[in-house]
């Protein structure tokens, strides 16, 4: 088995097996499920059409995945770094490549399995139907490069800085300043600046898609600009994360 | 030549910080690398483990070079860094098959279970790593460092956190492989005794620079230093005819200070006076020897 | 001159009442929309469809005419913003000429479930009070955006058997 194998079981595995890891699992399912339940009860929240509750859990999801692609990024080189793991790894014998496609490898299984978590209650909320099975297919799309970017730049700031507080802190700072047109309204995004923020966004393009698709049943032809946006997302992102730990400091 | 570094140099961020590093060990040496505090001592081992490149010097482990040819190398040693630390939610059986499937070793449960008890732990502890004291925990990094059966072991203060009885252990573990498989030992200490006990070739750096290298028993011998003992007899002797190099300097009672020369080996005399019959019943050093040495030494470095 | 004086307060008290007799008559009808469901529920549209007619002889300046909605469930009685409702809230007519009409459409999404009375009032610029249309009463059912029945298993399926794996994990520690 290949180190950059070996490496993203083991990380993996930390996630599925170890209490940290379940807890975390534990957490964003409990914020699902009472996003969920609020849908149900809540009068004022029933005013929305199942296509925007579908559009909604989709973009929680995407933050949510996104969020925890940042805390095991930032933990990925400087937790073990504080942790004393870090020096008997450089050790063994692998490159810094392969230590680094590891660490990615295993923020990949988180955000598989953070999607499949949340597939039941995408299911859940998309009782009518309306485009439920696109919904599920553009979350994998647009959330996957996404949630995989946030984490490759969390991990590239874990090997610049060393220190895991650090790097979470910079890395959440940039998730919620890319996530702040969301939260702004669409009316602070018609202005010259926010449009362009929109543009190149990828937090924005995944979300916009998601309207696009889920609630005004666009085509992924429609979707190719943000796609592109996304994916330069990803390879910044990867690119970044690879030069930070080839010059990880012991 | 298992090592050979001559005049190491290395600068951190324009300091420098070795300054003229000399370290050569044969294959099958145990080899201890003395210092004070910020001597240079983990920074040496790092440069020659391909953990830092070298400014300049001439390096050679296992005939490579450390920093260019580190993936080969670190197939062929093992390493027990000073801070050395575990994934603690495993235990010590999966980490140890998970850090041996790095090297491309498939080790068996009863593999494992070899190397944990080697080194002293039970093999049948399930406890997770994050449970371990201080002294499991460096036990654990010697397997670890011993997973690859490596030609060269380097320690960094292995003996950190262990009691008497656990240093005598792991003294006897390192013995066993320097004698009986040949494996070299690079042995970074600041415990003389450790190094007294074990070390056939010692070499001390002060202030990022070599001060002295060579044969530990050769190194004592040009420094005619002697090691003092207090010791208490429970009878006054029968035959006080003492081993050659071994005086009296002083009684006081039933407390007797002997003088132990350089060259003598205080658990040879020991032996000797046993076997004469003499009945002793406390031993207690009072200096001197690889002690003094290490602080005349060092001393006149700083002196200088 | 007593007798003048008298017959001039007459005919300005006839004149003032006269005045006020001028006030434009306007008729207003409101009626349902045959295209609306027969049971409504939230989220569904509706239109109402009234006509502003004047019936009086004189034409009718600045008719401003506009819809209002009350809900009407028994002690929960409450006039209702229509911002989520509605964006056609009210009509303007600079002049209505004597006999003349207009005919109003109001359309409407049902926000909320409840009983409901919704009626049209119109005022023009010489009427001193508001004139205003027959009500209608309707109710809108409650129709669940979300099924309940999907989202409670979920809701506290996941967490549980996370929480279950969870505790697994720990028991086989201890017990290991």
């Amino acid at each position: 088995m290949s180190p950059i194998t070996l490496i993203a079981r083991k990380e993996s595995a930390e996630l599925l097996k170890s209490g940290r890891g379940l807890a975390w699992l534990l957490a964003l399912s409990v914020i699902l499920s009472v996003l969920s339940l609020l849908l149900v009860s809540n009068t004022e929240l029933s005013l929305l059409d199942n296509a925007q509750v579908v559009y909604m859990v989709m973009g929680t999801i995407t933050a949510l995945g996104a969020l925890l692609a940042v805390v095991l990024g930032s933990d990925a080189i400087a937790g073990e770094k504080e942790r004393g793991s870090l020096v008997p790894l450089l050790l063994a014998p692998l490159s810094t490549t392969d230590i680094v496609f590891g660490k990615m490898g295993g923020q990949v299984v988180a955000w598989i399995v953070t999607y499949l978590l949340s597939l039941p209650y995408l299911w859940a909320v998309g009782s009518s139907g309306q485009n439920l099975a696109e919904a599920i297919v553009y979350l994998a799309v647009f959330g996957t490069p996404v949630v995989l970017g946030f984490g490759f730049y969390a991990l590239g700031l874990s090997a610049r800085f060393g220190s895991v507080r650090a790097a979470l802190i910079t890395a959440l700072i940039t998730l919620m300043l890319l996530a702040s047109p969301l939260l702004l309204g669409p009316g602070l995004r018609q202005s010259v600046i926010g449009k362009a923020f929109d543009a190149v966004n990828p937090f924005s393009a995944a979300v916009n898609s998601f309207d696009s698709v889920v609630i005004d049943s666009q085509p992924l032809s429609m979707q190719l600009g943000r796609l592109s946006v996304t994916l330069v997302w990803l390879i910044l992102t990867l690119w970044f994360a690879r030069r930070s730990v080839q010059a990880v400091e012991i | 030549m298992l090592i050979g570094i001559t005049n190491l140099k290395l600068s951190l961020h324009d300091r420098p910080i070795l300054n003229g590093v000399d370290l050569h060990m044969q294959p099958g040496e145990i080899y201890g690398l003395l210092g004070p505090n910020g001597a240079g001592k983990s920074t040496t081992m790092s440069v020659l483990t391909g953990l830092r490149e070298a400014s300049s010097g001439s390096l050679s482990v296992l005939g490579m070079d450390p920093w260019s040819e580190r993936e080969e190398l670190h197939r062929q040693i093992g390493v027990l860094p000073e801070q050395s630390g575990f994934y603690d939610w495993m235990s010590a059986t999966e980490y140890l098959r998970w850090f041996a499937s790095l090297y491309g070793r498939q080790l068996t449960i009863a593999d494992i279970g070899g190397h944990l008890t080697q080194v002293g732990l039970d093999s049948k502890n399930h406890d997770t790593v994050g449970t371990y004291s201080r002294g499991m925990r460096q036990r654990l990094g010697l397997a670890r460092a011993l997973l690859n059966s490596p030609k060269l072991l380097v320690l960094d203060e292995p003996t950190n956190g262990l009691d008497p009885r656990g240093r005598r252990e792991i003294h006897d573990v390192l013995l066993g492989l320097s004698q009986q498989e040949g494996v070299g030992i690079l042995l970074c200490t600041h415990l003389l005794d450790d190094v007294d006990r074990l070390c056939s070739r010692v070499g001390i750096i002060h202030q990022g620079k070599s001060v002295v290298e060579g044969k530990l028993a050769e190194m004592l011998a040009t420094q005619q230093t002697g090691i003092r003992y207090r010791v208490r007899l429970l009878s006054p002797p029968n035959d006080t005819t003492l081993p050659s190099g071994t005086r009296v300097v002083a009684k006081e009672g039933e407390w007797w200070h002997l003088d132990i020369g350089a060259g003598q080996h205080p658990d040879a005399v020991w032996r000797a006076l046993l076997d004469s019959g003499w009945a002793i019943g406390e031993i207690h050093s009072e200096g001197g020897g690889l002690e003094e040495l290490y602080l005349n030494l060092t001393m006149a470095e700083a002196a200088a | 001159m007593k007798k003048t004086a008298l017959w001039l307060g007459a005919c300005l008290l006839l004149i003032g009442a006269n005045a006020t007799w001028a006030a434009v008559p306007m008729e207003i009808t409101l009626v349902a929309d045959n295209a609306n469901p027969q049971s409504p529920q939230m989220g569904d549209h509706m239109k109402f469809i009234s006509t502003i007619k004047n019936s009086g002889n004189a034409p009718a300046q600045g008719v401003v005419a506009w819809i209002s909605l009350v809900q009407v469930d028994s002690g929960n009685e409450q006039p209702v913003d229509l911002e989520d409702w509605s964006a056609h809230k009210a009509v303007t007519q600079a002049s209505l000429a004597p006999g003349g009409q207009i005919t109003v459409e109001w359309p409407m999404r049902l926000i909320q479930a409840g009983d409901y009375r919704v009626v049209i009032s119109a005022v023009e610029r010489s009427t001193q009070h508001i004139i205003t249309s027959p009500f209608i009463d309707f109710h809108i059912k409650r129709k669940p955006v979300v099924e309940s029945q999907r989202i409670l298993p979920v809701a506290f399926g996941v967490p549980l058997m996370l929480g279950v794996l969870i505790l697994w994990r720990i028991r086989k520690r201890w017990r290991a």
